[in-house]
């Protein structure tokens, strides 16, 4: 009965239109409200204008050649059936690390799910967000796009708020620590389909975890996630979003932390794959002694466009916030890194820095860097800087005339330049996997 | 018994005519001071015989036991046996000393070349110095030459003082065992302790089966260091050869002398 309903609903599913937004509700049997939220958020899509050249936050990333009709809308899910579901990709990203519990995604829904630990006995919620929907309601409804990142932030995340499809709920309550990470895994395994990943994360007073989404797939195709980080007062929360997808994927991301008193945040944003990025991702200290770090490394070849633009906002006094983006850039790749520190009125004693660094490796790529400082309170120390760099033959030659080979020397060069990043993730394997693909980049 | 000859060796960068003519002729087992004021070529020189690639050589030649080494890539003189320590080492931010030093090593003594002749290449490591061995050898040598054992995981250079760096170039040339030392000044901006510590260091390495180029601008090093031969260079070339007693000449009388001596008979015809 149910598989008849579904190919009867992806035969008529067959542009982004209002019917499709439906067929996404009914096909994760959603309670009315959750088909209200997103109906809602299609008629703001609808009336918000496209990205023009002219706004500033995509003056140097245009979408040209980008259009919504040639993507299918969404991805048929596949079936839940063990690890014989996975390939090798996934099993192997799967068998890497060692999680608490990991789920893994594929297309438009959960594909596998496993647990080294008893997580549910101390109360943390760790599932698909569409099973959060029905099992957990009422902090679904508190906590989804109402407050961290809302439907009309821009136009990607509206179209996300309409058609949201894989990502998990994380609910860690007060005090309860869960010490190894939590792992997602997302394959956009259909060619040509649309995906809209949610990572909501809600860590109560005092709660400790560590998450990492692992994006993956996704040719031709088109992704338009949300990562929502609530970060309650004296938490400590890790998070690292590693985007992998194919060198054809348009991703667009809006991510943001809302961090509460003497909270502690560390965020590591990877971007590796994708033929354009846009990402907006922003830090918000919310209450006094939040301690707040975003790093960011990407490394774009052939011609990938990646750019990030990030907002540190200090509302409340005595926070520190850090910022760290590196990048290396080959072929005629392009980067834009945009970021404003923004210190409001009262928010004394802010500590607040940002960096970014770029290591163009060929003479074709290009990185655009855009620092900014918005201050409006008189007692903080805040600094920015950008610096672009070529490999330069002094250190080469350095490394060389100790018997490295040129090849060696630009490759510990380039390794050594992301290693101010790596040393900060806090998940062994996850260092282990960046380096590899470091390499593999620097190869070829 | 190695000889690394410079003959007649013309040289520059840039189109700026530096090296003019240099005659040297180093062997295992000697140390040959070469004194000369600041601006005469000196690091030049060292820069040549290394093989940096933004100098050229214009005429003469460079002979290791024979051979000419100018056709030579950098690294293919360092697996020769030439090293060179810089006057100015170069800080690499994110590279830790002991994973660039294995990487060096392993291509020095050609667990690399092996790996790549029994088609080892696959496995990660296969084609280094094995990790326990180098460790070993690392920390009784970091020992040896006084270099503390955290500066192993530390970047190269990065933050080092003055004395660190030197001290550190010493310590990847008793890893490296090179045949011939070409020493740029590892003497200057050392404290008298951190000069004793680099001093003490040459000795150890200075054994029959190697030998060493000792540039330097002031004749104290020598103290510590006892040179076979010393070498005056002026404005592109050596002026005088002989024994330790024309350090001390050269320190009774200043590089005032050196130019009046040698000012116009150096000027190019
Ligand atoms: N890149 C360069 N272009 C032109 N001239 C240079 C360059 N580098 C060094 N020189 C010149 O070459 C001369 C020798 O420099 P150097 O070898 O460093 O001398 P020393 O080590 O004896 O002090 C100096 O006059 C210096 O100005
Ligand atoms: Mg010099």
């Amino acid at each position: 009965m149910s598989v008849i309903v579904k190919e009867k609903l992806m035969e008529s599913v067959t542009g982004f239109n209002e019917d499709t937004v439906r067929a996404a509700s009914t096909s994760k049997n959603e309670p009315a409200w959750m088909l209200d939220l997103r109906l809602r958020a299609w008629r703001m899509f609808e009336e918000m204008e496209w990205p023009k050249a002219t706004d500033e936050s995509w003056r140097r990333t245009r979408l040209t050649g980008f259009d919504l009709e040639n993507f299918q809308p969404f991805a048929t899910p596949g079936v839940e059936n063990g690890r014989a579901a996975l390939n090798d990709v996934m099993t192997h990203e799967l068998d890497e690390m060692e999680s608490a519990a990991s789920i893994v995604f594929q297309d438009g829904g959960p594909l596998y799910r496993d647990a080294s630990e008893d997580l549910a006995s101390k109360g943390v919620i760790f599932t698909d967000l569409q099973t959060a929907v029905r099992e957990h309601p009422e902090l679904v409804r508190k906590h989804f796009m109402t407050t961290v990142v809302k439907p009309e932030s821009n136009k990607f995340t509206a179209l996300h708020a309409a058609l949201w499809d894989t990502g998990a709920f994380i609910y860690i309550p007060r005090n309860v620590r869960v010490e190894l990470p939590l792992q997602v895994i997302l394959n956009q395994a259909t060619a040509g389909a649309g995906g809209y990943h949610h990572t909501l994360l809600v860590a109560e007073e005092g709660a400790e975890v560590t998450v990492v989404d692992d994006l993956l797939g996704g040719k031709d195709g088109l992704q338009s996630s949300v990562v929502e980080l609530v970060v309650g007062d004296n938490s400590v929360v890790r998070y690292m979003n590693l985007q992998d997808f194919d060198h054809s994927t348009w991703n667009f991301l809006t991510g943001r932390a809302a961090m509460g008193r003497n909270s502690d945040l560390r965020w590591i944003q990877v971007s590796w794959g994708s033929r354009l990025t846009k990402a907006f991702l922003d830090l918000e200290m919310l209450d006094e002694g939040g301690h707040g770090e975003l790093l960011g490394i990407y490394f774009p070849t052939g011609r990938q466009h990646i750019d990030h633009e990030t907002l540190q906002v200090h509302r409340a006094p005595h926070c520190f916030s850090d910022l760290l983006f590196n990048g290396a850039l080959k072929d005629k790749a392009h980067s834009v890194y945009m970021g404003i520190i923004q210190v409001l009125p009262g928010a004394q004693k802010t500590d607040a820095f940002q960096r970014n660094g770029n290591l163009i490796l060929d003479s074709g790529a290009r990185a655009d860097s855009i620092p900014g400082l918005e201050i409006e309170a008189d007692d903080v120390r805040c600094t920015h800087a950008a610096t672009a760099a070529q490999v330069e033959d002094e250190y080469v030659f350095y490394l060389m005339a100790r018997g490295l080979t040129r090849a060696q020397a630009e490759r510990m060069i380039v390794q050594g330049f992301f290693q101010a990043v790596l040393d900060r993730v806090p998940v062994e394997s996850v260092v282990t996997k960046l380096e590899r693909v470091i390499e593999r980049k620097i190869g070829g | 018994m190695s000889v690394l000859e410079i003959r007649n060796l013309h040289a520059g960068v840039e189109g700026a005519k530096i090296l003019k003519g240099v005659n040297l002729t180093l062997r295992s087992g000697e140390i040959h001071a070469l004194m000369g004021p600041n601006g005469s070529g000196k690091s030049t020189l060292g820069y040549v015989i290394a093989g940096h690639p933004h100098y050229q050589v214009y005429d003469g030649d460079i002979l290791l036991d024979g051979e000419s080494i100018l056709d030579m890539e950098a690294d293919e003189r360092t697996k020769a046996g030439i090293f060179l320590a810089f006057q100015y080492p170069v800080a690499v931010p994110g590279v830790s000393v002991a994973n660039f030093l294995r990487t060096a090593v392993s291509n020095v003594r050609g667990y690399t070349d092996r790996a790549r002749e029994n088609g080892n290449n696959g496995t990660i490591g296969s084609n280094l110095m094995p990790m326990r061995e180098f460790r070993r050898e690392l920390n009784a040598k970091m020992k040896e030459f006084n270099v503390d054992p955290s500066f192993a995981r530390r970047y190269l250079n990065d933050g080092f003082s003055g004395g660190e760096k030197k001290r550190t170039e010493v310590l990847q040339m008793a890893m490296l065992e090179p045949k011939f030392a070409i020493l740029d000044e590892s003497d200057s901006g050392l404290d008298i302790d951190a000069l004793r510590v680099v001093a003490d260091g040459i000795n150890k390495l200075a054994t029959p089966d190697r030998g060493f180029l000792l540039i330097t601008h002031y004749q104290r090093i020598l103290n510590y260091v006892k040179p076979d031969y010393v070498s005056i260079f002026y404005n592109g070339r050596v002026v005088q050869t002989g024994g330790p007693e024309v350090a001390h000449m050269l320190e009774e009388r200043g590089y005032g002398w050196v130019e009046e001596e040698f000012g116009a008979e150096a000027q190019p015809a």
